[in-house]
């Protein structure tokens, strides 16, 4: 029915922890996604020291290296550029600041850069698996720098589906330094807590998982981490699903296969519209109950279907689904109403699939009406592309 | 029981079926245990006529256009044959 994209899906996620009483962060992680080429970008730094001094230099670091990646500029030149250009330090007099880079292609390849941050970790099929990768010397102008600290590991791998990369600062690694059970720290425990972690939960997503390993980090200090601790990881999954229909098509021919649309597909689904949902009632034969108790103005209320995930009204939520996505996610998402479920399905779903009926309805263009109603394309092509743009979901946009 | 279908299509909705809905927690006393109510999609009156009145609801089998509070408690009470 609808176009089957057998691409692999990537999913990032990160979480950070300030030092114990530093306002800001030491360590950076940026990241890009690139929907035309299906690329997705992540780089972690850790600078020297911590707190704004350290800000600062993790900051240049990361952003060089990310707009050196993305525009694929040979690693040797950029990690160069990123030694040679960093300030040096007064106190220590060194110009020093970590960094991981890792760049995931459509196909699968991943390049993987690291430069003194503790190795990155693949998990595949619940073992750790080692990387093969060369190390390579960068060379210096500046006399005084060691040449053996300037060595940087490069590995290219093949990433499957269900593989996980994960790496984090040494905030990380060193945590809990000193304490009876981990007088070194953390150290390569952390890989045993992480198997543990993804035994839990087979399906745990990257964000929680990154946030896990923090959280860790921050309970192995008993609550005041002794330094800046971050944490990216990549998961390669079967990406979430999410079908949204409304409309009506524009000829009746086509309302048997805007049902099979709704009825074949593989992921969760929300139908909006209430001649919408009536034909989908009729062509799948299945009863639909609206609830009247649980009316959220100034929203007409949604309604249940057998198998349906989410039953509305169309043009009026679609409308106020669309001013929420303008506005950003907000802090409290355990608001009410149909627009508000809608927005949390969207937000947990990576790919959308968003089949609009362009049948007009001729009532809503009457000019006495007392509420503005949006012609129903227009409306759904800006929720694909605030969807595309900001929130870095995947749209695949269909007129029926 | 007599079922009360409300329209809440957008049409209805917002020429004033949403007020039309809020009368389920205001019903007399007397017809309380006597009605449901009950929320429809649409009740596909659009189609049927060329100049179409909405909000719409349905008493019974009875279809109501330009409905109000009023209109709307007249029908019940003579479908239920008591005197208001």
């Amino acid at each position: 029915m609808l176009q089957e994209t057998n691409k692999l899906f990537i999913e990032v996620g990160s979480y950070q922890h300030n030092k114990y009483g530093n306002l800001v962060c030491g360590d950076s992680v940026l990241m890009h996604k690139s929907i035309k080429e299906n690329r997705t970008i992540a780089v972690m730094s850790d600078g020297l020291g911590s707190g704004v001094k350290a800000n600062v230099l993790s900051t240049m670091t990361a952003s060089m290296a990310l707009n050196f990646r993305i525009r694929r500029e040979p690693i040797t030149r950029t990690a160069k550029t990123i030694m040679d250009t960093l300030p040096v330090d007064s106190v220590r007099n060194i110009s020093y600041s970590t960094f991981t880079i890792v760049d995931i292609e459509s196909d699968g390849n991943a390049k993987i850069v690291e430069y003194d941050n503790p190795s990155l970790i693949l998990v595949r099929q619940n073992k750790i698996i080692k990387l093969d990768s060369k190390n390579t010397i960068i060379e210096s102008k500046l006399s005084n720098t060691n040449s053996e600290n300037r060595i940087i590991k490069l590995s290219d791998i093949l990433l499957q589906k269900e593989d996980r990369l994960i790496f984090f600062s040494d905030g990380v690694t060193q945590s809990g330094i000193g304490n009876w059970n981990m007088p070194f720290g953390w150290g390569d425990e952390v890989n045993e807590f992480i198997l543990d972690a993804i035994k839990d939960n087979i399906d745990i997503s990257a964000r929680e998982l990154s946030r896990k390993i923090v959280k860790q980090s921050e309970l192995n200090d008993i609550l005041k981490p002794k330094d800046d601790t971050s944490c990216v990881v990549f998961y390669v999954r079967e990406p979430r699903k999410l079908l949204i229909c409304t409309g009506p098509p524009f000829t009746e021919e086509n309302d048997k296969y805007l049902a099979e649309i709704v009825r074949d597909y593989g992921g969760k689904k929300i139908i909006c519209g209430g001649t919408t949902s009536k034909i989908i009632s009729r062509e799948l034969n299945l009863d639909i109950l609206i609830d009247l108790n649980n009316v959220v103005s100034p929203l007409p209320p949604s309604s249940k279907m057998k198998g349906i995930d989410l039953v509305t009204e169309g043009i009026i939520t679609l409308g106020s689904l669309s001013s929420i996505l303008e506005q950003g996610t907000p802090k409290n998402l355990d608001q009410k109403g149909p627009h508000w479920d809608m927005f949390r399905m969207i937000l947990d779903a990576d790919i959308i699939d968003l089949v609009a009926g362009t049948k007009i309805n001729i009532a809503h263009q009457d000019p006495t009406l007392p509420v503005e109603l949006e012609i129903r394309r227009n409306v759904v092509k800006k929720l694909a592309s605030l969807l595309e743009t900001k929130y870095m979901k995947t749209v695949n946009l269909k007129f029926i | 029981m007599l079922n009360i279908r409300i329209c809440v299509g957008t049409y209805c909705y917002i020429t004033g079926g949403s007020d039309l809905i809020k009368i389920k927690d205001q019903i007399p006393e007397e017809i309380k245990n006597k009605v449901t109510f009950i929320g429809s999609a649409c009740l596909g009156c659009d189609e049927e006529k060329e100049t179409s009145k909405p909000p719409y609801a349905k008493v019974g089998d009875v279809l109501i256009s330009e409905c109000t509070e009023e209109k709307l408690l007249n029908e019940i009470y003579s479908q239920l044959g008591i005197e208001r």
